[in-house]
């Protein structure tokens, strides 16, 4: 094990152990140390070590996290928290392997902005949390039994080797059998979605019964949804429909691209899907492209994000630069709907509504983060939230409402955007509808992809051509 | 009357056959030696003659799938193969072979190959035995540096407690496609190589990441 592995586990604050030193100074300590440490990516092989590492690393943000709620609950509280959180650490060291349910929390309250504190953000963010990975003979028995044939048998030049990691699985190329079809087969890992499901299953049992912040219920409806989410990540099936139902919905010479599913050849954990040959945004950035070439691919991905969700009433959920490529010929092919989650009539609804607000008066935005917020006291903290939560819909707006180009490239305005949310996340502003929870998570990490990429775009353009598709003008 | 030889491999083959059936049909527990010698319309002492046992009988139909998996696996080792990976290919293509005779392989597992068992000490089981482990043990060789010294006695009766181990959990494994024994093999086998005193040419395992 690397040095730097080791010094990362004797930092871990949780040892499944009741002796441990549970004060929040110590966790403070360990958070900042933790943050100036190398990620110890090396030796993938070694898993048991780094497994077992990462999981505690995604234990120790997790018990920050809850305990962070701690400090407004009264000493008696505060007591029975503990006693709550230790039984919900003892589960989680039982638990099959460690690396279904928790890691997977701490990948997305990492990547879940409105939910984890930014330390989370910044130090999970650099850290992988993938499934192990799985040989070939391994590889040729899980298919086998999910469809009957040796991979070598269903496909012509199966590559031994994946190419990329998939959400608990990882992805391999190979050609259909007879035909110049290139294809990309993602393989989950035998059983990882039971066990996550099982775990997530006793996690909530054990962690519900806490009270810890005002919010708590909010943060639990969260949680909630974020658990939901997992569980439909782990069904290849359903990410096989959004990807037919997203591919519906652009035509050929938009130059948007979504892969086409083979059935026959997928299941619940197998999912065979067109490959695309393209490049992902580092390497597209590395062939100096045009601002020309750089808007129009920003463009696509707006409109493509703007289209899922105002005519597919999807939000495509996982929005990071891995999941777009930039093909050669100018179009955008976007992967991965694992993550996809589907609207219902009432969040359509409020998300109009928020819409119809910014048209219509101040006032009738205050109201609108009333709603989001389902905020309804009116003393003073309460009034510091509702001055940050209309700053940060302001900043969501800005780019709509601007009278043509909106420059992404500025990085005032991404800086500006993180303080806002920084603050937030500081003063646990986080109670909010769940639905707003993705689309926290859509709109930064578009808008990270837009400022990495250095699009100038008329962003308001797009959004009201896309947005007219469901809403005529009233 | 003398018998051929012929004679006797063709009763021979009629009592597995028939053994085989009844085995799949009601259970090995669910089996006797008469229902056997009924169905291969011999009589039960003259079964006997073949096979000392019901447990032995079982035994000899598990050691021929064995038979068969090991001249396929013998043919389809891929090159670069880790050691482990080899490994895990050499139990998961017995477990192809095997899979006809899965509801009632954990009690052969339990009365004729057991170290718990008397029974196990018998020849045909100690020739399955010895068989495997010579397999296995050529693998290590083939992934050890040249200098380094063979498996020890100790290492070798490891793997086997791990495959006993395997095949019991396989023979009552639940989940969808019995996926649960896969990792099992995966995680058993990264743990074998792990625990191996001598030097490998790759300790490195040949997965995708």
């Amino acid at each position: 094990m690397s040095l730097n592995a080791k010094e990362l586990i004797e930092a871990m604050p949780i040892n499944f152990d009741e002796t441990q030193d549970t004060s929040q100074q110590s966790l403070d300590k360990l958070l900042s140390s933790l943050s100036k440490m190398p990620v110890p990516v090396s030796r993938l092989t070694r898993m048991w070590a780094l497994g077992s590492m990462q999981a505690k690393v995604a234990i120790a943000y997790f018990a920050y996290w809850m305990r962070s709620g701690f400090v407004s609950g009264d000493d008696k509280q505060r007591l029975l928290n503990e006693t709550h959180l230790k039984a919900a650490f003892k589960l989680l060291g039982g638990m099959s392997y460690l690396r279904g349910a928790i890691m997977k929390v701490g990948q997305v309250i990492a990547s879940t902005p409105n939910v984890a504190p930014q330390e989370f953000v910044e130090v999970l963010g650099r850290l992988q949390f993938e499934a192990p990975s799985m040989h070939f003979s391994l590889l040729r028995e899980f298919v086998h039994g999910e469809l009957h044939h040796d991979p070598e048998e269903l496909f012509d030049d199966f590559e031994t080797t994946a190419f990329a990691a998939a959400s608990l699985g990882q992805v391999h190329r190979a050609t259909l059998k007879g035909l110049d079809e290139k294809v990309a087969i993602k393989i989950q890992y035998p059983n990882i979605s039971r066990t996550i499901h099982e775990d997530f299953k006793n996690l909530k049992a054990a962690t519900f019964p806490m009270r810890l912040t005002r919010d708590w219920d909010n943060i639990q409806a969260q949680f909630e949804e974020i658990c939901d989410m997992l569980g439909q990540e782990t069904d290849y099936e359903q990410e096989a429909e959004n990807l037919r139902a997203a591919r519906l919905l652009f035509t050929e010479d938009e130059g948007i691209i979504v892969p086409q599913v083979y059935p026959e050849l997928s299941t619940k954990r197998i999912l065979t899907m067109s490959y695309f040959d393209g490049l992902h945004l580092d390497e597209f950035l590395t062939t100096n492209p045009s601002q020309a070439l750089r808007d129009e691919f920003g463009r696509k991905i707006v409109r493509s994000s703007f289209r899922i969700g105002f005519r597919g009433k999807m939000l495509y959920g996982d929005p990071h630069p891995g999941n777009y490529y930039f093909m050669p010929d100018g179009r955008l092919g976007l992967i991965d709907f694992g993550c996809c989650r589907h609207y219902n009539d009432a969040e359509m609804d409020y998300m109009d509504s928020v819409e119809q607000a910014y048209l219509t008066s101040r006032e009738a935005v205050y109201e609108a983060i009333i709603r989001a917020t389902d905020l309804t006291s009116t003393d003073a903290s309460r009034q510091d939230h509702m001055r940050l939560g209309v700053e940060y819909a302001d900043w969501v707006w800005e780019p709509v409402q601007q009278d043509g180009p909106f420059d992404f490239a500025n990085q005032e305005y991404f800086t500006r955007g993180v303080a806002i949310f920084s603050e937030l996340i500081k003063k646990r502003y986080t109670r909010s509808k769940p639905i707003n929870t993705w689309l926290t998570r859509n709109v930064y990490g578009i808008r990270a992809i837009l400022a990495r990429l250095g699009a100038c775009i008329d962003f308001g353009e797009i959004y009201r051509e896309e947005a007219r598709v469901t809403k005529p003008k009233k | 009357m003398r018998i051929t030889a012929k004679a006797k491999i063709e009763t021979r083959q009629r009592i597995l056959v028939a053994a085989r059936k009844l085995f799949s049909d009601k259970g090995f527990a669910g089996t006797t030696t008469r229902d056997i010698a009924v169905e291969a319309s011999i009589a039960t002492g003259t079964l006997f003659n073949y096979f000392p046992g019901k447990e032995q009988l079982a035994l000899a139909i598990i050691d021929i799938s064995l038979e068969s998996a090991h001249s396929e696996f013998l043919t389809s080792q891929r090159e670069n193969e880790s050691l482990e990976e080899a490994l895990f290919s050499h139990i998961a293509i017995m477990l192809r072979h095997l899979r006809p005779h899965r509801g009632y392989l954990g009690d052969v597992v339990e009365t004729t190959l057991s170290p718990f068992n008397q029974s196990s000490d018998d020849d045909a089981s100690a020739n399955l035995r010895a068989r495997h482990l010579e397999t296995v043990q050529s693998l290590i060789e083939g992934h050890a540096t040249p200098a380094s010294p063979q498996p020890s006695a100790v290492i070798m009766h490891l793997y086997w407690t791990l495959f006993l181990g395997v095949l019991a959990y396989w023979a009552k494994d639940e989940s969808p496609n019995q996926e649960d024994t896969l990792v099992l093999m995966d995680h058993a086998l990264r743990l074998f190589v792990s625990s191996l005193d001598i030097n490998l040419n790759t300790l490195e395992p040949n997965r995708s990441s």
